[in-house]
């Protein structure tokens, strides 16, 4: 196994937050499932006069009214309308972090956090307007860039700043505390660097292909589940061969480009082995199968025929995935016109089937802080002691998506403390020479 | 119910206002029904005939001579605070281990108390709700009181005789202790008496060397049951030795010697598929290589290069897709067809 492959299976992107299609359009069912009781359990409960305040509005999407009839549940989001309420929503963070002049990896993860925290929350649950704004704050504290939040809430027009604040442990549970995002922009210098070594390739050419190439890596797999399904190198290459297919085809057939020899499968090493790849580089580690440096077989796996196919079929599936949202669609989510006929009907219905409890974030999180501190102070005796932010509440209902919930410290078993024998013995270590002998 | 006076030692009975100076051992009497008190004399005045009304003014409780007793605590709050306690105390006597959490027993221990409470100072609804309670409580529980009870006696018989057993260890000891000082003392006696007598016969009784031994004998019966312990031990870790041995010879071995120490836990950082050459650079850090920002701190760009030839490789071979499915190292497509085959094929196992 190559070895960068291993390291990068350490990460907690690859660990976490990759999946297979079909696993993630499973995890977003499962959250839309379970967003979807919740909220019918809550509004049910409500009275029916606090629902009805909501104007009915004529949309061709929402066909049955809900109005002065019985308490009826509105309709909910479908997982296509959520993932497509999500996309917008993305494109918009990418905006309002071009106004606020951020760099390309800022807004990345930001979109990044975006897109993970809305797979194991549902839109439905949480606001997606409040959500966009933590995520670039908390991107930016992630990127490395520190700003003050009450200038960061005025480039935004939050006056607020508890309105951020508000989301931002949130945000951190939802991303199951996976802050670092892995992005394929410095990949993109890194093989621009290698092409730059190889002969018979013009800078001009070059530099066109790694504007363009950037061009698309700043908006094309954050506006698709790209993160999830390909690594950024992947990534970085599929936009590469979008940019100039030449280009990266040269670096692929120059990475992989070990033939096996055909008569002697020795492990001996072929002089014919061209390319920078020399066996200078002799593999130490003992997991490695059998002794000695570069034998065939592990060079073949690393950088052989085989693998090169299998890397430029995973190449292509990436780059179809990007093709649909090249940087020219970024008019295409601006535009009014689309905007009012897909985007606007889907809004009004969340609207009306959001969660009450949670939408409100400030509300939310001084609700739980009290909850947290008078659970504090029924147990403790010490009201100033509180739990930070309502954590055993989130703890309990957010996280049914990953399972069994957390246990909490007062169902744990603490170990049995045993009283100190009887009264005699008591009057025994009450002596001020000790027990007897 | 009204504030319980205090018993002061030197006062006069509130009954017959007999005052101290004209009974010196005046004694006072209380009895549980009502807590009022009145000394010997009034109790033996007014009760020896029967059953007789409380004398205190407004407190109309019907009296028994048997029922008075001397107070223990001087505030008769307190004492009837404690009576009540030990009333409940008997009815409620579950200990921690009958619990399965701490939460139940705290539970627990928390319903006592609500219980004294009311029983100590509610208004009178709630201290015949309590009372009520209370007797409910014993009837349903007869069997788990008297059991419990049993209990509480016998872990206190244990402790008991435990602490009598370590009373008697360490009286013997000290009477040990006394006995050999004294054999020592006649040792030594002995022995002088023996050296003069070997002096008196002419020898030269060894000097220096006869001295040494003198000296060693002060402490010798402490050396000798140290020695005796010492083999006592060793005889007994043989013992031990020798039947684990028999069994778990195995777990004496040492630890096979661990390599030398890698504080990378095995992680290869030569890469696999580039090569890190020098000249690798960009025209974007080009710019920084004269910034003084940057170089001052002694910034090497190299690192810059190994990071992004890195970050541009790693993650080639990593098929998301497939790995998450099936596995690492496999393919989703090959594992299908696999397990395709076997279900065709079916897996019967003919046995002949």
């Amino acid at each position: 196994m190559a070895t960068e492959d291993a390291r990068y299976r350490q990460s907690s992107q690859y660990q976490l937050w990759s999946f297979s299609p079909s696993q993630l359009a499973a995890m977003r069912e499962k959250t839309n499932a379970a967003a979807r009781a919740r909220i019918a359990e809550r509004l049910a409960s409500q009275p029916a006069s606090s629902r009805n305040t909501s104007a009915p509005t004529s949309s061709a999407n929402t066909p049955d009214p809900d109005g002065a009839s019985t308490p009826a549940l509105p309709e909910f989001l479908t997982p296509a309308e959520e993932a497509l309420l999500v996309t917008f929503y993305v494109s918009e963070l990418l905006r309002a972090g071009d106004h606020a002049e951020m760099t390309d990896e800022i807004k990345a993860t930001a979109a990044a956090f975006f897109r993970r925290f809305y797979v194991t929350n549902s839109i439905m649950t949480y606001p997606p307007t409040e959500m966009l704004i933590v995520a670039l704050f908390f991107a930016c504290k992630a990127e490395g860039a520190f700003p003050s939040i009450t200038d960061f809430g005025k480039t935004f027009g939050r006056e607020n700043p508890e309105e951020i604040l508000a989301g931002e442990f949130l945000l951190c549970q939802g991303l199951r505390f996976a802050i670092d995002v892995k992005h394929p922009f410095r990949a993109l210098r890194g093989a621009v660097m290698e092409l730059s070594t190889l002969p018979g390739i013009e800078p001009a050419r070059l530099t066109a292909a790694e504007h363009r190439a950037r061009e698309i890596l700043r908006f094309s797999p954050l506006m698709t589940d790209a993160y999830f399904h390909y690594t950024p190198s992947q990534i970085m290459l599929a936009a590469l061969s979008l940019a100039d297919r030449g280009l990266a085809e040269r670096l692929i057939t120059e990475t992989f480009h070990y033939v096996e020899p055909p008569a002697n499968n020795s492990g001996a090493d072929t002089p014919a082995s061209s390319g920078p790849d020399a066996p200078a580089a002799p593999k130490r580690t003992a997991p490695r199968s059998s002794g000695g440096g570069g034998s065939g077989e592990d060079r073949a796996q690393i950088i052989g025929s085989h693998i090169r196919d299998k890397v430029l079929g995973a190449i292509e599936a990436c780059r179809d995935m990007l093709s649909k949202e090249l940087p020219e669609r970024r008019e295409h989510w601006t535009n009014r016109a689309v905007i009012k006929a897909q985007i606007t009907p889907i809004r009004k219905k969340l609207n009306k089937c959001h969660d009450p409890e949670r939408w409100n974030l400030v509300e939310l999180q001084r609700a739980r802080r009290e909850q947290a501190s008078r659970r504090a102070d029924s147990e403790d005796r010490d009201p100033a002691e509180g739990r930070g932010g309502g954590k055993g509440g989130t703890l309990e209902d957010d996280a049914a998506v990953f399972g069994a919930p957390l246990p909490l410290s007062q169902a744990s078993r603490d170990p049995k403390r045993r009283k100190v024998g009887g009264e005699a013995e008591r009057k025994g270590l009450d002596d001020p020479f000790g027990p007897p002998l | 119910s009204s504030a319980l006076p205090v018993i002061n030692s030197e006062d006069m009975c509130p009954v017959c206002k007999t005052i101290r100076y004209l009974n010196k051992d005046m004694e006072f009497l209380i009895n549980p029904e009502c807590y009022h008190s009145m000394c010997v004399n009034c109790v033996n005045r007014l009760f020896n005939d029967g059953p007789n009304q409380c004398p205190y003014a407004g407190c109309h409780k019907t009296l028994r001579r048997k029922g008075f007793r001397s107070a223990f605590f001087g505030d008769l709050a307190v004492e009837r605070e404690v009576d009540i306690r030990r009333r409940v105390a008997a009815v409620f006597n579950q200990s921690e281990d009958d619990f399965e959490t701490l939460r139940d027993y705290n539970n627990y221990l928390q319903m006592v108390e609500d219980l004294t409470f009311d029983l100590v100072s509610g208004t009178d609804a709630r201290r015949r709700a309590a009372e009520a309670t209370l007797q409910q409580w014993e009837a349903e529980h007869r069997a788990d009181i008297e059991r419990n009870r049993k209990a509480g006696r016998e872990a206190d018989e244990q402790t008991r005789r435990r602490l009598a057993a370590e009373r008697e260890a360490a009286r013997q000891r000290r009477v040990e202790a006394l006995r050999e000082a004294e054999e020592e003392k006649r040792e030594r006696a002995r022995s002088r008496e023996a050296e003069l007598d070997s002096l008196a016969q002419g020898g030269d009784g060894g000097g220096p060397g006869a001295q040494r031994v003198q000296l060693k004998r002060r402490g010798q019966a402490a050396a000798n049951r140290a020695v005796e312990a010492a083999v006592n031990a060793a005889v007994g870790a043989a013992d031990v030795g020798r039947l684990s041995i028999r069994g778990l010879k195995e777990k004496k071995k040492a630890p096979a010697p661990e390599g030398p120490y890698d504080p990378f836990g095995g992680m290869d950082f030569v890469p696999s598929r580039y090569k890190l050459r020098a000249g690798l650079t960009h025209p974007g850090v080009e710019k920084y290589k004269a910034d003084p920002a940057h170089i001052t701190g002694g910034y090497s760009f190299d690192e810059y290069a190994a990071r992004a030839m890195y970050e541009a490789f790693a993650g080639l071979g990593v098929f998301i897709e497939d790995e998450k499915e099936v596995g690492i190292g496999l393919s989703a497509g090959e594992v299908a067809t696999i397990s395709a085959g076997i279900a065709a094929v079916g897996d019967r196992m003919e046995l002949d």
